[in-house]
């Protein structure tokens, strides 16, 4: 059918430009409850993505250009799609934009052989995996668990040349821990987002939430601090890359489309902090060639080859990262979609950083910045006071700041991690952070 | 009221659901089919582009076989007959069915359509279109700080059929909402933004705009140019609608989702027939609420839609339920079970979501403030069943002094604090009942559109 549409595409006369994805996935859910499964799903889907582009006119004559899309099921009339998304670039006149042309894809390492071959086993194993680690605990209790497996297949033609196809595969868990102590009860939930069974790291991630759950048992809602925080491991990969909800600050201001419509103030040149930068320079790539990283791929919707763009050098920004309308609009290269955040070790040791005393914040209950301003006040769900040797497990309480400001004044470790989007240092010691606990009154 | 057309493939298939669903009880203890189709239509309209796009469409069936214990699905993509047929044979032999009683469900049947004055699939794109720049026209020109307004016009439209051995039930649910967003910029080139919506389970006669209306966005923005971070504490509060109901959503919304009973992540469940709040908070879920933006007739289990009282006069009195936790927990079920698509499975998912309405005026309710705090709008949410915090992020607030709110504006705010004592301090609850359309997910997934609101109140807690 993939033939047919594109047979189709070339002669539409009145187009453009167009691009056609065929989409197939297919994968395997498994969910658990204390009880035992309380559901097993198996799931495929396909369909064709159109996207055309249209010579138009501005009102006033100037040559412009419009886009429309739209999908098909196979079996679906492709004609009847053409048109509809034909008649949608024709109604909007935007200014003149092109397609990326053929280039040669990077072999971006994306797939779990395994799950490609068999997503029902692969996770029930890594369903059963979770069940079987949790149980080595005895204080904690699993009360929950998700897994998903998906195999993505791609296979992007556009009418500039490029026909190009490749297969990914993304793993989902979840699994929340629960512990009671007397009236007391605690859990903690950890969300994780890899390309391979290999990179979950399940007993260490169980091993770890296990001991949070127990120290949540005993913690008090802290009182208000100003000073060094430290981030270590899966929330620092969340600062700095944000989650499923919330894109980081980092992206949205390094997007050309965000520098079009004016929400970014970045200028190429100039520095990223509004204030002195006291802390480790920062240097920033966006990469979609990191093998198995979560935002990884080999070309992206537009069919642009994966790249590792320098973003922030020395506190300096260097470059946007723009997709094809947009690079076109600003007049600077096309580096395609964002991919993942990427920062060189640092000069310290993680053991020197953790000097006392100091606040670690093991989970926020959502850190969700102002993507734009980089504002925030965020709820912290679980951490430790750190000093005289004693980590004071707390939760509750808001880290309260400015992204960019918090930037500006940290000092990051020479050890690095991969955590699925993020790709740097492991931990992060901000100097001068402030959380709002108890004591204060408005 | 209109006429329920389905997407021609759908409606070839629902013929037959009733001999698929005959097949799969062949061997499932309880067998149901659900059809889902997801489609819809963004525009986006601004000072340097428009774009016209489609909504991330989805279509396909859903076979579930539910044996007491496990719940066993196969999506299939598509309404094939000839593959949906094959499908349910290959499931159910496939499936390891326990043997299982099903408690017996009365009879549903009907089809159901949101009731729309403008109806959007009657629209032309031209005509949505030259809607939406005649909104963004009118913003962008009333201020010179304003570099750039941007329109965002995002209709949904749901089709679903559902058959089950007692049930054949079939609805389209239009939704439609329209985001004004004002970016400006101040001396110094920092850069702020407001934004408004309009939103609902129903056409285009929700989205008009008044001058007002336009105006107090562009307000908004210029006036986040001068605002503060607020000093972290505990303060007296009135909140908006909106804010009172994101509070609401991630309190006793995520809160008393019985899946979370299930697996004893929610605090509320210790708490049934117990006292949670003031006496004057009561809090239900309704996807029956006409017009709102999380309505639908019947959810994607085939439980058609009534209201919950979750809340009655601060007495914590039930939850909202998906099949499975209902079953599990023996509850009685409600009309909860929803899905993001047919890839996912159901969960107990909230709809419309709201305190009800109390009794006081705003005027009254602001004069008792000597010192507070008047919380505009809200951001974001997350809810904590477990450990029954809450965290709402406002874009911004506005200072109370003496009675009166002044021009001075504090942004962002994050609310924090303990769902029954933030409940517990409520002291007043005015006489409106406001509702806000958005996006509501479990944890950090499965999206599905709800409404949150209420009227304002009073009360105390922790802001940062």
């Amino acid at each position: 059918m993939l033939n047919q549409i594109v047979e189709a595409l070339k002669k539409r006369s009145n187009l453009a430009g167009w691009t056609v994805r065929h989409v197939r996935t297919r994968g395997a859910q498994v969910y658990a409850v204390p009880q035992g499964i309380e559901s097993q799903r198996a799931v495929d889907g396909e369909r064709y993505i159109i996207d055309v582009l249209r010579n138009t006119s501005t009102p006033d004559g100037s040559p412009a250009l419009g886009s429309g899309d739209a999908s098909l099921l196979p079996g679906e009339d492709i004609g009847h799609t053409i048109d509809q998304a034909t008649l949608v670039a024709g109604l909007v006149a935007n200014p003149v934009h092109g397609l990326p042309g053929p280039a040669a894809l990077p072999d971006v390492p994306l797939y779990d052989t395994d799950l490609q071959n068999d997503a029902s086993n692969v996770m029930r194993d890594v369903m059963d995996h979770i069940r079987a680690e949790a149980a080595k605990h005895v204080d904690v209790r699993l009360t929950a668990a998700e897994c998903f497996g998906e195999v993505h297949n791609t296979h992007l033609v556009n009418s500039r040349g490029i026909n190009a196809e490749q297969e990914s595969t993304q793993i989902d868990i979840e699994f929340v821990l629960h512990s009671q102590k007397g009236e007391r009860e605690s859990e903690t939930f950890e969300a994780m987002t890899r390309r391979r069974v290999a990179d979950l790291n399940v007993e260490s991630a169980i091993e770890d939430r296990a001991r949070y759950t127990l120290d949540s048992l005993e913690a008090e809602a802290p009182t208000s601090w100003q000073g060094p925080v430290v981030l270590r491991q899966n929330a620092l990969a969340i600062f700095m890359a944000g989650d499923n909800l919330n894109g980081s600050v980092i992206q949205t201001l390094a997007s050309a489309a965000s520098k079009y419509a004016g929400f970014s103030p970045w200028e190429v040149g100039k520095p990223v902090f509004r204030s002195e930068a006291k802390g480790d320079s920062l240097t920033v790539w966006a990469n979609r060639c990191l093998p198995f990283g979560s935002a990884s791929d080999r070309f992206d919707a537009e069919g642009l080859p994966a790249q590792r763009i320098e973003l922030i050098r020395d506190n300096e920004f260097v470059a946007f990262a723009a997709g094809q309308r947009y690079a076109d609009y600003l007049q600077i290269p096309a580096t395609g979609a964002f991919g993942n955040i990427e920062l060189p070790a640092g000069k310290t040791p993680a053991s020197t950083l953790l000097v006392e005393p100091y606040i670690e914040i093991v989970q926020f209950s959502w850190f969700n910045p102002d993507t734009i301003t980089g504002d925030f006040g965020t709820e912290i769900r679980f951490g430790y006071l750190v000093q005289n040797g004693i980590r004071t497990p707390f939760k509750g309480g808001q880290l309260v700041g400015n992204y960019m400001d918090a930037l500006a004044d940290v000092r990051w470790s020479s050890e690095i991690g991969f955590f699925g989007s993020y790709f740097g240092p492991h931990t992060a010691r901000f100097n001068d952070l402030k959380i709002a606990g108890q004591g204060q009154g408005g | 009221m209109t006429e329920l057309k389905l997407p021609i493939a759908m409606a070839e298939l629902r013929p037959v659901l009733g001999d698929i669903v005959e097949l799969g009880m062949d061997l499932a203890p309880y067998f149901s089919v659900l059809l889902s189709s997801r489609h819809g239509l963004s525009i986006v309209v601004d000072n340097r582009e428009e774009r016209v796009t489609e909504r991330a469409p989805t279509a396909g069936t859903v076979l579930s076989g539910f044996d007491g214990s496990t719940n066993f699905e196969r999506a299939v993509g598509g309404f094939n007959r000839e593959e949906i047929l094959a499908a349910t044979r290959d499931f159910i032999q496939g499936t390891p069915f326990q043997k299982y009683a099903p408690q017996a469900e009365s009879e549903r049947r009907g089809d159901f359509v949101t009731p729309v004055q403008i109806d959007p699939l009657e629209l032309s794109v031209q005509e949505k279109l030259d809607r939406c720049r005649a909104v963004q026209a009118r913003a962008k020109v009333r201020d010179a700080r304003i570099v750039n307004v941007r329109v965002v016009y995002n209709e949904l439209n749901e089709h679903a059929v559902f058959a089950d051995a007692s049930a054949d039930l079939a609805q389209r649910v239009q939704r439609v909402n329209m985001f004004v967003i004002v970016i400006v910029i101040g001396t110094a080139g920092e850069v702020r933004y407001d934004f408004s919506a309009k939103s609902g389970s129903a056409g285009w006669e929700v989205l008009n705009w008044s001058d007002e209306e336009i105006q107090s966005v562009v307000d908004g923005a210029l006036a986040l140019l001068n605002a503060e971070r607020i000093e972290p504490g505990e303060y007296r509060i009135i909140t908006t609608p909106g804010v009172s109901g994101t509070i609401c959503h991630e309190s006793f919304g995520h809160g008393v989702e019985t899946d979370m009973f299930l697996k004893e992540r929610a605090r509320a469940a210790h708490f049934i027939d117990k006292v949670v709040g003031s006496p004057l908070v009561n809090i239900a879920d309704d996807p029956s609420q006409p017009g709102s933006y999380g309505s639908y007739f019947f959810d994607d289990e085939g439980h058609m839609a009534a209201p919950t009282q979750i809340v009655e006069n601060g007495i914590f009195r039930r939850g909202i339920t998906d099949r499975y936790s209902a079953t599990a927990l023996e509850i009685p079920r409600s009309a909860n079970g929803r899905r993001q698509d047919y890839s996912r499975k159901a969960y107990a998912r909230m709809s419309n979501t709201f305190f009800s309405p109390g009794a006081s005026t705003l005027e009254e309710m602001i004069a008792q403030v000597a010192h507070g705090i008047f919380l505009d709008k809200w951001s974001s949410g997350m809810e904590d069943p477990q450990g029954w915090g809450i965290q709402v992020t406002c874009h911004y607030g506005h200072e109370i002094k003496g009675g009166k709110i002044t021009d001075r504006v504090f942004a962002p705010i994050g609310i924090t604090g303990y769902v029954p004592d933030v409940l517990q301090s409520i002291t007043a609850v005015s006489n409106v009942l406001e509702m806000d359309g958005g996006t509501c997910g479990k944890g950090h997934k499965e999206q599905v559109p709800v409404a949150s609101g209420g009227p304002h109140l009073l009360l105390t807690a922790r802001l940062g």
